[in-house]
């Protein structure tokens, strides 16, 4: 068996996608430490200081403005009342939520990547895992070997799951170290605040507790490969299914970008909340922010999210197995 | 070589499932197992390292200081400033905390917040509008008009004022306060001579109000919007727009010399 996995990840390292993968992180790692850096030169030019507690009190004061205009649409308003409670409750309790250091970067860039970025990344070595072998006809060199079908598939699998795991972990510590070239390497201990719960508009603060941020994003990590493994998963069942690697990449593709559309507009459409390209953002959940539709839980988005993987799964091993190949 | 590679590779992930799996094992431990336990408040008390070179401008109040109209979106704080950069040499830091369609209760309240008495407390100069809304309540008053409820809405914001300069006082007893008082944005409408007695009055007993405490001086705009009123106010009829607020602006600012030796 464990023959079989190192020779699937032979085969993905021969592909040279994971170094391809890598660059294209440390790449926009790079841009986005960059615009960070502006933004914070941009904010400190306007305000003639660099007092995180006077920046956020005028985040905060903006906001308010922000919702005192007219025409704001129902879901941005209650999006912005959700995240004003949760600055002045930072204010208040002195704490920054931003400190500027690598291991801050590396928060936001998890957060805003989990939804879009990390599942293609995903895609990108997934989508031809099986199909290629299909398309190229290789599939019949290997299920001619004395082995079982389902062990040639999940020695596939597994070899899914490393390279997932590969992939946060070169995104860890690419943005860790890109960015702490510009904002310097500590932060780790710095206090943040998780357990907010959203109920409607109100922003409920019984539950909140003080976290370090290496333990918040070892949280927001874990989540982020929770995300991708789903993801992954669903990916490879596609491949086995379809024997063009375009086709799969195309499905994905469509399925996760409607994702990211639908999260910003499906809140009148409750039962939107079972597909799984909606509940991605696990991390707003650590983070307090409202999501998409009312009454989703971190446990009801990873419920779902297992839900479809674990028939994803079994999709994939009763079809590789039953399907006839000539 | 290349199978080295993937020995690397392959043990990398191993270790690096193991690190993801303890995330999740530590998120669900904190998250669907935590006690609720009350969130003990932040010290504080760190000292202050004000900065004594720079000259810190603070701005409370409504849409008026919040620049509404004006579509440079520099409001009168912005002319101030950009008239006070040609008069000192100063670094200069700015915080805007108004708030569009605040009134003087809304003030009050905002004014019990820890980091906005931390920002009264750092500064140099603070500008106000506020009444606004009060008195005109998004043209209610105009359209139903009573003279016994304008009073009583008078009472309360009068009682608000004096609570608002107060706390200012008690938070910064140096700082100047430069109270700017309302203009009135339907001195074209018919019933003219009405509502510009109302503000009249409304102004002098701000104006008095003011007067009780050292250092808050009631700026007027009254006669600034008296004359071509169209010409100052943006479209909406009631705010004024760029030209209006830079009169306003400039007339603040030539309030504020710097004399030698009187800051520091």
């Amino acid at each position: 068996m464990i023959n079989l996995v190192y020779n699937e990840m032979l085969k993905i390292v021969r592909k040279k996608r994971l170094f391809i993968i890598a660059a294209i992180i440390a790449v926009l790692v790079g841009l986005f430490t960059y615009a960070q850096l502006k933004h914070v030169q941009e904010v400190q030019k306007r305000l003639g200081t660099n007092d995180w507690r006077t920046q956020l009190q005028q985040q905060i004061i903006d906001t308010q403005n922000r919702l005192n205009s007219s025409g704001i649409s129902e879901e941005w308003r209650k999006f912005l009342q959700i995240r004003l409670q949760q600055q002045q409750y930072y204010l208040d309790h002195n704490i920054n939520p931003s400190a500027p250091g690598a291991p801050t970067f590396m928060r936001m860039f998890v957060e805003n990547s989990i939804e879009l970025f990390l599942p293609l990344m995903v895609m990108v070595v997934v989508a031809d895992l099986v199909s290629s072998e299909a398309s190229g006809g290789t599939i019949k060199l290997l299920l001619t070997r004395p082995v079982k079908r389902w062990k040639i598939l999940l020695s596939k699998y597994i070899a899914m799951l490393l390279s997932v795991s590969f992939i946060v972990l070169s995104l860890v510590f690419l943005s860790y170290l890109i960015s702490g070239t510009v904002f310097g390497y500590s932060g780790w201990n710095l206090p943040l605040l998780t357990g907010f719960a959203v109920h409607g508009e109100e922003l409920d603060t019984t539950n909140v507790h003080l976290l370090s941020q290496w333990k918040y994003l070892l949280i927001e990590l874990g989540l982020a490969w929770f995300v991708a493994i789903v993801v992954g998963t669903l990916t490879f069942m596609l491949s086995v299914l379809m024997r063009s690697t375009a086709a799969v990449m195309g499905i994905m593709l469509a399925a996760l970008i409607s994702g990211a559309i639908l999260s910003n507009m499906v809140s009148s459409w409750k039962s939107a909340k079972y597909l799984f390209m909606v509940n991605l953002r696990l991390t707003d959940y650590i983070s307090g922010t409202a999501p998409p539709i009312d009454g989703m839980t971190l446990g009801f988005s990873m419920s779902v999210l297992a839900i479809w993987g674990i028939a994803a799964l079994f999709i994939s091993f009763l079809v590789f197995t039953k399907r006839d190949v000539y | 070589m290349n199978s080295n590679i993937v020995k690397i590779i392959a043990i990398l992930s191993i270790v690096a499932s193991g690190l993801w799996i303890f995330g999740l094992g530590v998120m669900v431990q904190d998250q669907f197992f935590h006690k609720a336990t009350p969130l003990r408040k932040e010290i504080t008390s760190q000292t202050e390292t004000a900065n004594d070179q720079q000259l810190h401008l603070v701005a409370l109040g409504d849409s008026l200081t919040r620049g509404t109209g004006d579509e440079t979106g520099k409001g009168y704080v912005g002319y101030i400033l950009d008239e006070l950069r040609t008069k000192t040499k100063q670094p200069i830091q700015v915080t805007n905390l108004a708030i569009k369609g605040q009134r003087s209760a809304g003030l009050v309240k905002q004014l019990q917040q820890a980091e906005v008495q931390r920002q009264l407390k750092q500064a140099d100069f603070v500008f106000m509008t506020i009444g606004g809304n009060d008195l005109f309540q998004g043209g209610e008053t105009i359209r139903n008009f009573s003279i016994a409820r304008i009073n009583q809405t008078k009472a309360s914001y009068l009682r608000n004022l004096d609570a608002i300069f107060r706390t200012i006082r008690t938070v910064n007893p140096q700082a100047i306060v430069f109270y700017i008082s309302l203009y009135n944005p339907f001195n074209q409408l018919n019933n003219a001579k009405t509502t510009s007695a109302i503000v009249r009055q409304w102004n002098y007993d701000s104006a008095e109000v003011a007067a009780r405490y050292p250092n808050i001086i009631a700026v007027p705009t009254y006669d600034l919007f008296e004359l071509h009123a169209n010409e100052y106010l943006y479209s909406d009829q009631f705010h004024p727009n760029k030209e209006g607020y830079k009169l306003i602006g400039e007339r603040v600012a030539s309030l504020i010399t710097f004399t030698k030796g009187e800051r520091k």
